[in-house]
């Protein structure tokens, strides 16, 4: 049996109680930390938690050789963690179809994860968000990839809000700040107005709306961050950005 | 006024006159009397004192020049020459002639307009004579002929006038069927290139003996054959050469039949430099325009132990000056020039100013390789100087003392700036860092030299040859998948036509150049229409077409794509050696929506797999140097030379007699071809001269194969099993 169990948004608490349970029955945990992570806590703390060893793999360790994983999830009740949800921005279900292959049984058990909170923290209303988008580091894609500008100015043109991912480079502890991003893009995108959510999920996340060049000079606390590009605002979401995240007029 | 002091203010008037300058080589086969010839240029001219010229050297100024008695660096120096009242700025590059070295052949030929073409009355036009031809004629530089050691026929040889004249007969007639074979397609050239007695673009006499003459030279002398027999028999050398000295026969030969820059420039421009024919900055080159915009073609970097690094090269246009700040092409930036000057006689002479037209020394281009384009505005580069022939042998050198590592890789990042026939491969990790170059000499003396002058003990390792591998069939389409197996690449490959990988490697068809240009030069090779349209990148001999069509992000992720291409033409699949030679089609390819997900690490290993399979299935195999042998040998020890080519893997090709020699003629792999020289010596009592050429790469036996690769894999440290798909050897 292979669970794929989400952690949540931000520490050892972000877990469902449903999520919780299921890691108590588990005979092994592995995790994925390359592609998120929870910035509020360690794997050892969430060791102790939930009184479980946790087998972090890597990048290679997930794509290119899932056997231990599958071979211990044969053998029995095997979880796999990832920060957020197993299966949104980070597309985990090519492990569950390998999975499937051997004929392992597998559950997800959901998390709450970054695009609940680009909605929820700053009341833009999840109909109203066209697609999703990472903001790649400027080194590794030789600046900002055209496909990321095409996104969000297709989105625009509906109408539509768009969810900015920021890049994380896990192995070298590097997260892309909401105000990186804010300039990056600002150039690009003749300088409209963008949401930073910062510490989301934790007790005092930050929320802030304003020109992008003006969230450029800003900062927003610890990691990690993501940048929503609204597109038309409703009314009631034009108030909220306002009352919730300081929108100046 | 001193001497010296007369010839500086001599040079720097005359530098101010294009009309009355020459910029020349002196090329030829080694050891036929180019830097001898030199020698007693300058002297004639009252550069250097009669003393110091002739059997010194004294161009040959390195130390291990001068133990080897060869020449290895191209060497600058000028001189002022009186023709028909005139007074002429001369200045002249003597090359070096083994093939080792044939590096700075190439980049010489550059700078200059003319070539004075030496050979040696009794060898004949040698392998080497026919390759500084092409280097001099593919940089469009007009050759005129000068038959040396003419002394040897009368003393050593003892022939008469009639024999004489057939045995230069025949080396003008050899001179001239190479030149015009060479010039045949050439549409730039509308004169007749070939040389003459008649038209006096030919010059006989001794660089030893000092004395020389020409059909204009005889007719002012009124000496003729007889008359220096007589004198060369009768032992007054001294004599020949005041009446009719060497030096003037040449420096007229040269003044009266060699382009000035004024003249030169127009013709060659346009076959050195693909910018905007109709810009200002091509009307200044064309022009010689000392007014126009800085053009200075970097042909030598070397290490100067007081001044440090100087650059030499020709000025195109414009006037170079001390402060100026100029953009070196393929860098970013400026450099800033700390000081400009000319060479007068052997020496490098500080001035104020060189104007176009002229061979300039200058410092402070820190960024500048041999082969750099400088310029005042940022401009298309020059055609890069594509040496005939790429690096064979490899040897590893390692610092003896650990305090050393820094100066090493230091020294070894100069050799790479100063001489582009080398690659130069550092491993900062293991301290073991691989030297490739054109043959065991070559190596030898830049390793001797890292020794010697920078004072870095080395160990060196044996010298082994350097492989290439190359697909021979076309392969089926081989799919590629990124590790999260969200992103996918369908590619395949054949092997390219020899001619379009000629035509790459002579630089006919490159990614510097405009593409419809390169569109053109690739169907003139042979590539047909469709395919030429659809080139994505050009690396080494290897072409990569896209065939795919409006394929959503592809265009942001081709760059990855071509990363991964380069990395599987790097390190092949059978021993991580350069792939050659292959055409790779992208047929189609599946990426994930978000750019994150199709990042490098997803796509370059999808790539570089897909691709190595892709060469797998066209058979891929190895590829070896080879060298063209040339072997002239007595009669008697024929079997003897004929036999160490055969004995080395190699095949004779063509055995005749040549005066009273028998030449021998075949090729060989490199990698038997090393400790050659020993051997031959020994086989032949020392009685054989000969030489190599190298001769590209060639497709090893089968049967060598397997063993071939397990060896390089296992020097590696690759795991030696081939993988299980590789089963047609
Ligand atoms: N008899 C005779 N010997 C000559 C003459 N010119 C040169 N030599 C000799 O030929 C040998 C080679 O002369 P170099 O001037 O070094 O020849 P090179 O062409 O510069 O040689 P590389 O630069 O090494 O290719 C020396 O021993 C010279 O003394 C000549 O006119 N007559
Ligand atoms: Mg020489």
């Amino acid at each position: 049996m292979l669970s794929f169990v989400g952690l949540g948004l931000y520490d050892e608490r972000s877990i469902t109680v449903r999520g919780r349970d299921v890691l108590a029955t588990a005979d092994q945990a592995f995790a994925e930390w390359y592609t998120s992570r929870l910035a509020g806590t360690d794997v050892g703390t969430l060791e102790a938690t939930h009184d479980i060893e946790i087998a972090v793999r890597d990048r290679a360790g997930v794509e290119q050789h899932p056997e231990p994983i599958l071979d211990a999830a044969e053998d029995g009740h095997t979880v796999f963690l990832t920060a957020g949800d197993t299966m949104i921005s980070t597309t985990h279900v090519d492990l569950r179809l390998r999975a499937h292959d051997r004929h392992i049984d597998t559950q997800v058990v959901h998390g709450t994860t970054a695009q609940t909170a680009a909605s929820s923290l700053t009341g833009l209303q999840n109909y109203r968000f066209g697609k999703a988008t990472t903001l790649p580091f400027e080194e590794t894609h030789g600046g900002v990839p055209d496909s990321v500008i095409e996104t969000i100015r297709a989105n625009r043109q509906r109408g539509l809000h768009t969810l900015v991912y920021l890049d994380i480079d896990g192995e070298n502890e590097r997260f892309m700040s909401g105000d990186t991003a804010a300039a990056l893009l600002a150039s690009e995108l003749d300088d409209p107005v963008g949401v930073v959510v910062g510490q989301a999920g934790s007790d005092d996340p930050t929320v802030r709306a304003d020109r992008l060049s003006a969230l450029a000079t800003e900062s927003f606390g610890p990691p990690l961050h993501l940048l929503v590009v609204p597109g038309d605002l409703h009314p009631i979401e034009e108030d909220s950005l306002s009352a919730l995240a300081g929108l100046p007029d | 006024m001193g001497r010296r002091k007369k010839i500086v203010e001599e040079c720097e008037t005359l530098m101010n006159t294009p009309e009355n300058i020459r910029n020349i080589a002196i090329a030829a086969h080694v050891d036929h009397g180019k830097t001898t010839l030199t020698d007693n240029l300058l002297a004639g001219a009252g550069m250097i004192s009669d003393e110091t010229a002739g059997e010194q050297l004294a161009m040959d100024t390195e130390e291990d020049e001068q133990e080897r008695g060869i020449t290895i660096d191209a060497a600058n120096v000028s001189m002022t020459h009186e023709y028909e009242g005139t007074n002429h700025l001369i200045n002249l590059i003597d090359t070096p002639g083994h093939v080792d070295f044939g590096g700075d052949v190439t980049r010489a030929m550059r700078a200059v307009d003319g070539a004075l073409v030496v050979v040696d009355a009794v060898e004949g036009a040698m392998p080497q004579t026919e390759t500084v031809l092409r280097q001099a004629l593919r940089e469009g530089v007009k050759p005129t002929l000068f038959i040396n050691k003419v002394d040897r026929l009368i003393s050593e040889l003892q022939e008469g006038p009639e024999e004489m004249q057939e045995r230069m007969t025949a080396v003008i007639r050899d001179v001239n069927d190479l030149i015009r074979g060479m010039t045949e397609e050439m549409d730039d050239i509308d004169d007749d290139w070939t040389v003459s007695v008649e038209d006096g673009t030919v010059g006989f006499g001794s660089a030893l003996y000092k004395w020389g003459v020409s059909l204009p030279s005889m007719q002012r002398t009124g000496m003729d054959f007889g008359d220096i027999i007589e004198l060369e028999r009768n032992d007054k050398r001294q004599e020949l050469a005041e009446r009719t000295p060497l030096s003037d026969v040449v420096l007229d030969m040269v003044c009266e039949h060699f382009p000035n820059p004024v003249d030169a420039q127009p013709r060659r421009i346009p076959r050195i430099w693909r910018g905007d024919a109709d810009s200002d900055l091509a009307e200044g080159m064309r022009l010689v325009d000392e007014d126009g915009e800085v053009v200075f073609m970097v042909t030598d970097i070397s290490m100067d132990p007081h001044a440090g690094e100087i650059a030499t090269g020709r000025v195109f246009s414009g006037t170079l000056e001390k402060g100026q700040e100029l953009y070196v092409s393929g860098t970013v930036g400026k450099n800033r020039l700390q000081s400009v000057g000319i060479f007068m006689g052997g020496e490098r002479e500080e001035v104020e100013q060189v104007p176009a037209g002229n061979v300039a020394a200058v410092t402070g281009l820190q960024d500048a390789i041999a082969g750099s384009t400088v310029s005042s505005v940022e401009m298309t580069p020059f055609e890069s100087i594509e040496h005939i022939s790429e690096p064979v042998i490899t040897k590893s050198v390692e610092a003896k003392n650990m305090d050393d590592l820094p100066k090493l890789i230091e020294t070894l990042q100069q050799v790479a700036k100063e001489d582009p026939t080398i690659d130069i491969e550092i491993n900062e990790d293991t301290g073991e860092h691989l030297i490739s170059g054109q043959g065991e000499l070559h190596l030898e003396v830049v390793t001797q030299r890292i020794e010697r002058n920078q004072g870095i003990p080395v160990t060196t390792g044996e010298p082994i040859v350097v492989f290439r591998e190359a697909p021979q069939t076309e392969s089926r389409e081989v799919e590629g998948i990124s590790p999260n197996r969200h992103n996918r690449f369908y590619i395949s490959v054949t092997p390219l036509d020899d001619d379009i990988v000629e035509a790459i490697k002579q630089g006919k068809a490159s990614m510097d150049m405009p593409e419809l240009e390169r569109r053109e030069a690739l169907q003139e090779a042979g590539l047909d229409k469709d395919t030429s349209q659809n080139v994505e990148h050009i690396h080494g001999t290897n072409i990569i077409i896209d065939d795919t069509k409006g394929i959503q992000h592809l265009n942001e992720t081709m760059e990855l794509v071509i990363e991964g291409f380069e990395e599987a033409l790097n390190d092949g699949p059978l021993a991580a050696e350069p792939v050659q030679g292959s055409l790779i089609r992208l047929h189609d390819a599946r990426l994930h929506e978000d750019a994150i997900h199709r990042g490098p690490a997803q796509v370059i290993p999808a790539v570089r797999e897909a691709l190595h399979n892709a060469l797998i299935d066209a058979e891929i195999k190895l590829l070896e140097p080879i060298q063209e042998v040339r072997i002239d040998v007595p009669n008697d020890h024929m079997g003897a030379a004929s036999g160490e080519i055969q004995g080395r893997r190699g095949r004779v090709d063509d055995m005749y007699q040549e005066g009273d020699l028998m030449v021998v003629e075949g090729v060989a792999p490199v990698e038997e071809m090393i400790g050659f020289s020993s051997d031959i010596r020994s086989a032949t009592e020392g009685r054989a001269s000969w030489n190599t050429e190298n001769a590209g790469f060639q497709v090893m036996a089968d049967n060598l194969q397997p063993e071939t690769i397990k060896e390089i894999r296992e020097r590696k440290g690759m795991k030696t099993e081939l993988p299980e798909s590789i089963d047609y050897f």
